[in-house]
């Protein structure tokens, strides 16, 4: 009975019904000693990886240690947080070992207070191998990247774009036959809003800083923004509308409904590796400037009750080898540079790897996407 | 020994049975609204001490995109809810006066929603009115051409609703009609009473509070829901649902989130009202 409660206590947390509870509020027993709890903020591909690919591999080498995988997504992930925070405050342990795909800069000012652990002090045996151009912060470890890609029908796309301005043309050029998600909602609109961005403040994706965004710097840059949308809004799918998601995305290009859109790279190679899309469904990447990516990584409390376990299994999670599944299975980009990966790998990818994925600061995003909703959204014409 | 001290200590017993779920409400449901709606007015000072101001709600209530967002909220729950009326009321006098295997389905079907989570229905409605989708290909199959799914449209979320409020109006329309006798009925017809006499006579007198019930209760679900506009609606203007929680989780700005959730909650509590009058003036009412 005592088990079942507590349970029943663990899933409605992971199920988000846990923001009602103070996180405080309920005394949980202790984590089990060498199980790491670790908290998915992904789709089922990702945690399908763990399963295959990670924790046989770890568990191997560590006897004894067991990797526990719990799927949490979105509102979910930030209890978790404000929890380990909770327990963080009150010297608790917080029963998370690992958050996979957070940011460590939630709740605000735990980054500050110490919440999370800085990796580039924590003496990982692989952390000097890591690509600069993937470290967000040092309390994130990153270990898969993802690049926005263009999704078309081929049957439909007889010569894909490749610049953002023939992008464009092409888009007016075939009415309803293109649109993006809410910027908010999958992150592949807000990519395209993004790269937009990019091409009317001239392409320089420097200009955008984790440091230097403010309202006086970034409202002129937004006002160049809108018109460019607003144009072609009357030329996507229904005359400006936009979907729920990634998801939503691919499900109109696979009725039929359009014949482009923008979707992440791992979520599109397996929509057409599940038959999902059209056979002739096929990928295609900006040559001038491309959809910008991001990296996923790992943040840890410091006063997870597993701490020191979970540095090992992050150590292992961007070693090369695994960093080679990361690229073969799961279609990510590593997070390691690319002369730690294998020979032949580096050989296939030598063409399309990106020298660095454009990476657009998170902190620029609530305004931007706030601004387009205002701007862009609501000026559709009923 | 006197005869009030007995209902005394049963008046205590029945309190204490009531403690513990009241004094969850109070604490979980109470206590942490009356923080956030005082947070919506009282704002700490950097220095220290308390400011009062009505500065968000004096946002929301002069800004074009929160009052148009407003407005689609009360469109789409007042729209739903005249349909889901409209619709669900014949069914459930048919399945009042009507007995058989065919008001078995029936009532089987009208229920079946209950059982199937709301996001599985937003998938499968966008599979089945979407673009291309099944409804359409049926449509094509007898020569009509000119379908416009109402995927991503207003009326989108508005046919999500009536589906997710189908169950809960049936049943408690069903009960109301419950408690009206056949003899009544039988005697106005032997009479002559036509159909819509009866109905409108006998019938819609006696589910006065049920129809109450059911469009408070409905009110309250359609008014925050949040999963359906979100899958099925515009983009612009959104639901307060979905607003609240973009403005919660991707804006990042509590305080205009609390205003706006604080508003939806004024709103609803007028919902509310309704459903506590109806239900406690209904014993008064029966004993006279």
């Amino acid at each position: 009975m005592q088990m079942k409660r507590r349970d029943f206590l663990k899933l409605s947390a992971v199920g988000g019904l846990g923001l009602a509870l103070p996180a405080g509020s309920v005394r949980m027993a202790a984590a089990a000693p060498n199980v790491i709890d670790i908290f998915f903020n992904s789709d089922t591909n990702v945690i399908d990886f763990w399963t295959q690919t990670v924790k046989p591999g770890f568990e191997a080498a560590h006897p004894g240690v067991t990797l526990n995988l719990v799927p949490a997504v979105g509102a979910a992930m930030n209890a978790l947080a404000d929890r380990s925070m909770a327990a963080f405050q009150a010297k608790k342990d917080p029963q998370v070992d690992i958050l996979e795909a957070a940011l460590p800069f939630y709740p605000p000012g735990s980054l500050e207070a110490g919440l999370w652990i800085d990796f580039s002090k924590a003496g990982l045996s692989n952390y000097s191998k890591l690509n600069p151009v993937s470290i967000l912060s040092p309390a994130m470890l990153p270990y898969r990247g993802s690049q926005v890609v263009l999704l078309f029908n081929s049957d439909k796309v007889k010569s894909v774009p490749t610049t953002f301005p023939a992008l464009v043309e092409w888009i007016k050029a075939n009415p309803g036959q293109f649109t993006y998600a809410r910027p908010d909602l999958g992150d592949s609109g807000a990519c395209f809003i993004e790269r937009a961005l990019q091409e009317v403040t001239g392409n320089k994706p420097e200009l955008f800083q984790p440091d230097n965004y403010s309202p006086a710097t970034a409202d002129p840059m937004f006002a160049k923004l809108w018109p460019l949308l607003k144009d072609i809004q009357p030329a996507l799918f229904k005359g400006g509308e936009y979907t729920s998601g990634n998801t939503a995305s691919i499900q109109l290009l696979a009725s039929g409904a359009i014949s482009m859109t923008v979707a992440w790279s791992d979520m599109a190679l397996q929509a057409i590796n599940q038959g999902v899309v059209p056979p002739t469904t096929d990928v295609g990447q900006l040559q001038d400037l491309a959809f910008s990516g991001g990296f996923s990584g790992l943040v840890i409390p410091t006063v997870a009750a597993n701490r020191d376990i979970a540095l090992k299994l992050a150590d292992y999670v961007i070693s090369p080898d695994i960093q080679n599944h990361v690229v073969e299975d799961l279609g990510g980009f590593p997070s390691i540079e690319w002369q730690y990966m294998a020979k032949e790998l580096q050989e296939r990818f030598a063409k399309v790897a990106p020298k660095s994925i454009p990476v657009f600061p998170a902190n620029w995003e609530p305004p931007l996407f706030e601004a387009w909703y205002r701007n862009v959204a609501s000026n559709i014409q009923r | 020994m006197s005869a009030a001290e007995p209902s005394l200590r049963s008046s205590l017993t029945g309190l204490a049975f009531i403690a513990i779920p009241v004094a969850a409400i109070v604490i979980f449901l109470f206590y942490p609204a009356a923080l956030t709606i005082i947070g919506t007015i009282v704002h700490g000072r950097p220095g220290g001490g308390f400011d009062v101001s009505f500065k968000s709600y004096i946002f929301f209530f002069t800004d074009p995109y929160s009052l148009n967002n407003l407005a689609r909220t009360l469109w789409t729950t007042f729209v739903a809810l005249a349909l889901e009326l409209a619709i669900n009321l014949p069914i459930a006098i048919y399945m009042r006066f009507t007995r058989g295997p065919l008001s078995a389905v029936i009532q089987g079907l009208a229920l079946f929603p209950m059982f199937v989570p709301g996001i599985i229905i937003c998938y499968a409605l966008i599979r089945y009115l979407g673009p291309h989708g099944w409804l359409q290909s049926l449509l094509a199959l007898v020569g009509i051409n000119d379908y416009a799914s109402p995927y991503l449209t207003p009326w989108g979320p508005v046919i999500g609703l009536l589906w997710d409020g189908m169950p809960l109006t049936l049943l408690t329309l069903i009960s109301g009609l419950s408690g009206i006798s056949d003899a009544s009925v039988e005697a106005a017809r032997d009479v002559g009473a036509s159909k819509l006499r009866i109905f409108v006579s006998i019938i819609l007198p006696q589910i006065t509070h049920s129809l109450m019930i059911a469009s408070a209760l409905n009110f309250l679900g359609f008014f925050g829901q949040a999963l359906m506009p979100f899958m099925l609606g515009p983009t612009s203007p959104e639901m307060m649902g979905p607003f609240m929680l973009r403005t919660f989780a991707s804006v990042r700005d509590p305080l205009q989130a609390s205003t706006q959730a604080t508003i939806t909650f004024l709103i609803c509590s007028l919902a509310g009202l309704a459903y506590v009058r109806s239900i406690a003036r209904r014993p008064k009412e029966d004993r006279t």
